[in-house]
């Protein structure tokens, strides 16, 4: 009982975002009406097998990519997508499933039936995108693509194949605010500790360091500072050690990057796919 | 309901030892007897095949001989203590390692050895199993099991120890058998299927030596397996009795089930019980209804998920059962070492069984017939409205997993879990790990196919927390916390109490801690490199102390300089 009726709720939404975004990209993915029970019983096995790395709702999580980005990397037809889910994807961490094949069926149907994110259509220029980075937005002090670049945030080589346009809009603008969602939204791995949460700690004599934990227990602290530089500390060695659960990364306001500057930088962003 | 009331417990030195003062004198002079022809044994012939061996009357008094670790919790009671006091508060920060022995697996390490007379027998990840020198660990035998293929644990590829009789060693696998080795090689002297690992049945457990019984039970939980705690002839391997933690059509509690979920009703029983042999009872605790997250498919109470079972020794014939988490919807397996204390319970001697829960409650039954006592959150719960006067929880509809998601409290791998809890009967206090984690729990619909995980859910932490652990020490009758030593981490090794005086404790960090048990204070701690999944344990050689703990894929052993 209890279960009908939560899916009943689901399948509602599930079904008129799909119809509410048939516009462009999904037409032909349209899930027929008698498809209704396939795509129930998809979400119910993705949220079993798939939902603790692609997230609740399939946006993408710490370890895989969002899945309604209408982009499939390794294929978009069914017979792709089946492939990329039964036999996994070397070289990454997608592992081979074991499902029955009307299990992965099902699972197909219920991706074709979400809507894509918001995705703001990328018009900027990805070369001006790249100076930026490396340049004025001064990006590459703390990402790295391709082997360029500092350590201290996320190596971006393939951020456009697992993020989609918004998602990376709201990186740069407001950088901490998907920071502690976990599995529901995806900027964090599944029940891990936040990875890019910003520590500030006070030594005895009254040192002041902030930076990113690289390890951490109850007796002592390994924090990149945002001059990378490393500090092994012993916590009795510390007066305190805050966790600010915000990102370390600055926000970039209109005032320090132009909306035509942020869409030249997410046409680059969007274009790295990871070295061939 | 409170302790109001309770005085106690009186502690004299034969409850210290947790043995009737009656028997103080006939065990002693047991003892001595043992030890005197005992020790001229070992000195004249080492551990030769003159010696007898474990027998159940040794395991029945253990607390007499500190010196060796004779079965899982240590002694029957499930108090993993040791009046051992050698290394203590004062000299504790002085520990320095001895040995340490690489079982050249991968995963998690879970296992109590147990230590007789100089050797010590452990089991290790993927069913290998060893023996060794306690003095240098050198290995005398090493013994690998050819499992099969697919072999379905949910966790881990796992084991949690051993336990003996005589010569011969009792463990059960990972493809759901039961087998005896020969103490001195290695060698398998018999081996009983107990169940289809096809369809995910394995073990983890460490099985319970009780008369000539070897106890198991099954693990399989999160594969929808029908669950079951067996009894077998450890002289040949034969099978004495089983118990169906899921009872079948025209049995008790069958009508808990809704339609044929019975079938597939998980109520696993993978962590060791305990033994009161007055009243010749087991104590073993039972897990989750499977799908674990999802009640939709199986209406009912679900009995005997999430029980503490009082089984007939002998028989198996269930005595008594007290459900803690009726119709469980968030993976509060039971399955958390049960710890009987003899004591003073509003204004009379009881003889009482101790849980500190999974579902965040620490419980206090009467364990000749499962009277509920007392029920008391130790940390954060949502997922009741509170402990009825019955024990029975008040249901909250509004902690019901569903497709979004709802934040409850303990999170699915609960306040605490299987990692074993320690009891000091001289501080009288309850050591336990617990875990700071509220999860975000989904409930789907899921159906069953053999031998595939049946969870109907998915589940993470909740959003915005990170999950972290302490170490407790709480009264156990009232929950109340007297100290509290906080962990990074959420914890998966649990703790061994000393008559010196302290607390050994391991974390997911891979620290090793000893702590003041009065007070937890950090006393000393020594980085191991990788997470510890188990409970130390401590032994007599040579008049010296030795603490063992298991970390990443090593035994570490620890003891004072020598003078």
């Amino acid at each position: 009982m209890i279960g009908t009726a939560f899916f009943a709720a689901v399948l509602a939404g599930a079904y008129s975002r799909g119809n509410a975004a048939q516009a462009k990209r999904v037409t032909t993915h349209r899930p027929p009406a008698d498809n209704l029970v396939k795509i129930k019983e998809g979400g119910s096995l993705f949220r079993t097998n798939c939902a603790p790395c692609h997230g609740l709702n399939a946006k993408g999580g710490g370890k895989g990519p969002d899945l309604t980005s209408g982009r499939w990397v390794h294929g978009s037809t069914d017979a792709a997508i089946i492939r990329t889910i039964t036999q996994g994807v070397s070289g990454t961490q997608m592992p081979a499933n074991d499902l029955q094949d009307s299990e992965t069926r099902a699972i197909v149907a219920y991706l074709r039936s979400l809507s894509p994110s918001r995705n703001p259509a990328v018009s900027g220029d990805r070369k001006k995108g790249e100076q930026i980075f490396f340049g004025k937005g001064s990006c590459s002090q703390c990402h790295m693509v391709s082997g360029k670049g500092g350590s201290l945030g996320p190596d971006l080589t393939r951020v456009g194949a697992s993020r989609s346009a918004s998602y990376l809009i709201d990186s740069v603008r407001e950088p901490g605010k998907e920071l502690s969602d976990g599995m529901v939204d995806p900027n964090n791995h599944y029940a891990d500790a936040l990875v890019y949460d910003t520590v500030t700690v006070v030594t005895r004599d009254g040192r002041r360091i902030t930076g990113i934990a690289k390890n951490e227990d109850e007796f002592s602290i390994q924090l990149l500072d945002a001059a990378e530089d490393l500090h092994l500390l012993l916590r009795k060695d510390l007066e305190s050690v805050v966790h600010e659960r915000k990102s370390l990364m600055p926000s970039y306001s209109q005032e320090v990057l132009s909306n035509a500057e942020l869409r030249d930088l997410v046409a680059y962003l969007e274009s790295l796919r990871g070295n061939p | 309901m409170t302790a109001t009331g309770r005085t106690g417990p009186h502690l004299s030195w034969s409850e210290r030892l947790g043995v009737r003062p009656a028997t103080i004198v006939q065990l002693c002079a047991i003892a001595v007897a043992f030890c005197s022809l005992w020790c001229v044994i070992v000195a004249a012939q080492g551990q030769g095949n003159s010696t007898p061996g474990v027998t159940y009357e040794r395991i029945l008094n253990s607390a007499l001989e500190p010196q060796n670790w004779l079965t899982y919790s240590g002694r029957y009671s499930g108090w993993r203590y040791s009046s051992l006091d050698s290394i203590d508060t004062r000299n504790v920060s002085r520990l320095r390692l001895q040995w340490v022995f690489q079982t050249a697996a991968l995963g998690q390490f879970e296992t109590t050895p147990l230590v007789v007379d100089g050797i010590l027998y452990g089991t290790g990840q993927d069913d290998r199993a060893f023996a060794l020198d306690a003095r240098t660990g050198r290995a005398v035998w090493r013994y690998r099991r050819n499992l099969p293929e697919k072999v379905e644990p949910c966790c881990g590829r796992v084991n949690r120890g051993f336990a003996m009789l005589g010569k011969h060693l009792f463990m059960a696998t990972l493809d759901a058998h039961v087998v005896a080795l020969d103490g001195m090689t290695g060698n398998v002297l018999w081996d009983t299927v107990a169940a289809g690992h096809n369809k995910a049945y394995t073990f983890t457990v460490a099985p319970l030596l009780v008369k000539d019984k070897v106890i198991v039970g099954a693990s399989g939980g999160e594969y929808g397996v029908r669950g079951f705690i067996d009894a077998y002839d450890a002289r040949t391997g034969r099978r004495v009795w089983r118990f169906y933690t899921v009872p079948g059509p025209g049995e008790p509690g069958h009508e808990t089930w809704a339609g044929d979920s019975w079938k597939t009703g998980g109520a696993p029983a993978w962590i060791t019980g305990t033994y009161d042999p007055e009243l010749n009872l087991i104590y073993w605790p039972t897990g989750n209804p499977s799908p674990s997250d999802y009640g939709g498919q199986r209406e009912g109470d679900d009995l005997y998920s999430d029980c503490m079972l009082a089984l007939d020794a002998d028989t198996g014939k269930l005595n008594w059962y007290f459900q803690f988490t009726p119709h469980d919807l968030h993976d509060y397996d039971s399955t958390q070492i049960p710890i009987l204390i003899d004591a003073d319970w509003q204004g009379r001697p009881r003889k009482l069984l101790i849980q500190a829960d999974r579902n965040g409650f620490v419980y206090v039954l009467d364990r000749t017939d499962g009277k509920f006592l007392a029920a008391n959150a130790f940390g954060r719960v949502t997922w009741t409205k509170g402990i009825g006067a019955d024990g029975r929880p008040v249901p909250d509809p509004g902690a019901t997993p569903d497709a979004k998601g709802v934040v409850v409290c303990p999170g699915a791998l609960g306040l605490t879990n299987w990692y074993s809890p320690s009891y000091n009967p001289e501080t009288g206090l309850l050591y336990v790990a617990t875990s700071n984690e509220c999860d975000m729990f989904t409930g789907t619909p899921q159906k069953y196919r053999a031998g595939r995980d049946f969870i109907g859910s998915v589940y993470a932490a909740k959003p915005g927390e990170r999950p972290s652990g302490a170490l407790e020490a709480i009264d156990p009758f009232t929950g109340q916390k007297q100290w509290q030593f906080k962990y990074f981490s959420s914890p998966n090794g649990g703790t061994l109490s000393t008559a010196g005086g302290l607390v050994f404790a391991g974390d997911s960090d891979g620290n090793f801690i000893a702590l003041d048990a009065r007070t937890g204070k950090d006393l000393w701690h020594i980085q191991l490199g990788a997470a510890i999944y188990s409970a130390a344990i401590t032994y007599l050689l040579d008049g010296r102390q030795y603490v063992v703990i298991p970390a990443g894929a090593a035994l570490f052993a620890f003891a004072l300089p020598r003078e």
